[in-house]
């Protein structure tokens, strides 16, 4: 029954297998299936009747996609993505199988390391302290109180707030790169300053998440570092895109 | 209809998976994209992940930030002194911090409601649940209305 069209999960090499508890999205969770064309297999289930991104499902593709990149290579599809039949995944593993073992063997061992940099929220007094512009327009929102002062102010606090961070985060993000094989910037999100994901060998990533965390220690009042990770590939997978050799950022 | 929910803690950083709201911003944005199924699929997701972007850097936010910068500063000002000084300055402290906190959050809650609000799961709660207080209620009456699922 795929009258909803198949939901592709990820991409792993041929010969992989699935665990007895990968289940996908849905409920109760679509049973899984691999498609093997050649080197390369698709794991797929059945697309849930009306499909959107609800906790659950988030979670359920997530969760599997961790699973299989503990075993091996994986190449991550977003989350939605939906073929119109087993016919069209089949032509499309064929269509690119090179690509995607180019990408799968460069992914190998490999895990990614989201970084986030979001303004320290709690600094506000040192802010003050040390920001000179907010602390005329603190004043001046004091002496003649009103709303136009209050916004003009606020504006300048979440500049600066922003800014500080950002710069802390580039700091942070140029003492990473070495311990890196890649660095890939990632969309800008809206309340973080600075977004970033790092490929790093599977073994290399629980030092690197340590060295993440002591280097935002001595920062703490200009940004707020968000690590997640160890997390399947999801910012190497496009071979064409954005791809940047550690070294740049 | 408008429900506004406010958390008055930043959900903590689980060590490997990172906030829900990581996840969905990297399973939402990055990840293999075939180029043959992206119309079939995303069209209904791109909206609600627009939606769940237009969110903190309004004026509403600059106002909360004023007020919690003025009131920071009641405690710091050399040369006034007012009541929360007098009594050690903790009280207007923590209503700033909670100001502040409360205007970043609004980006968590907003992809909170986004993904979670009409999701019928009992896991959907989880997340929601608002999270206990620290500091005693402040002076105005809590403003706060839990999201109603």
């Amino acid at each position: 029954m795929t009258a909803n069209g198949v939901y592709i999960y990820a991409i792993i090499p041929t010969g992989q297998a699935l665990g007895p508890e990968d289940a996908g999205v849905g409920a109760p969770p679509a049973a899984l299936r691999l498609l093997s064309q050649g080197p390369v297999a698709a794991v797929v289930s059945d697309a849930p009747e009306q499909l959107r991104p609800r906790r659950r499902d988030l979670m359920a593709h997530q969760d599997l996609l961790t699973r299989l990149a503990g075993r091996g290579p994986v190449l991550p599809m977003r989350f939605g993505t939906v073929a119109p039949d087993e016919a069209a995944v089949r032509r499309e593993l064929t269509g690119s199988a090179k690509d995607h073992v180019a990408t799968l063997r460069h992914l190998s061992d490999g895990v990614e390391i989201n970084l986030k940099a979001l303004p320290a929220q709690d600094a506000l007094a040192t802010l003050l302290a040390e920001e000179k512009p907010v602390r005329r327009l603190r004043d001046e929102a004091r002496r003649r109180p009103g709303y136009e002062a209050n916004v003009r102010l606020g504006e300048a606090v979440a500049a600066a707030l922003t800014r500080r961070a950002a710069e802390a985060g580039h700091g942070i993000v140029r003492a990473l790169t070495p311990l890196a094989r890649e660095v890939a910037p990632g969309p800008e999100v809206h309340g973080c300053a600075l977004n970033v994901s790092f490929l790093v060998d599977r073994d290399a990533a629980g030092r690197f998440r340590t060295e993440a965390e002591r280097l935002a220690g001595p920062r703490r009042d200009h940004v707020e570092l968000r690590v997640a990770g160890p997390l399947p590939c999801y910012s190497f997978v496009t071979p064409r895109r954005r791809r940047a050799p550690a070294g740049r950022t | 209809m408008t429900t506004t929910m406010y958390a008055d803690e930043i959900a903590p950083c689980p060590p490997r998976a990172g906030t829900l709201y990581d996840v969905l911003e990297l399973i939402l944005d990055r990840g293999m994209v075939i180029d043959v199924f992206i119309r079939v699929s995303l069209v209904g997701i791109e909206i609600l992940k627009i939606d769940a972007r237009i969110v903190v850097a309004s004026v509403d936010t600059y106002l909360r930030f004023a007020e919690a910068c003025n009131r920071l500063d009641l405690e710091r000002d050399s040369r006034s002194t007012t009541v929360p000084e007098l009594f050690g300055g903790g009280a207007a402290k923590a209503v700033g911090k909670r100001k502040v906190r409360k205007a970043a959050e609004s980006v968590g809650d907003t992809v909170r409601k986004v993904v979670g609000a009409d999701d019928d799961d009992e896991d959907a709660e989880q997340e929601e649940r608002p999270r206990k207080r620290r500091a005693p209620a402040r002076g105005s009456a809590p403003r706060r209305r839990r999201a109603e699922a």
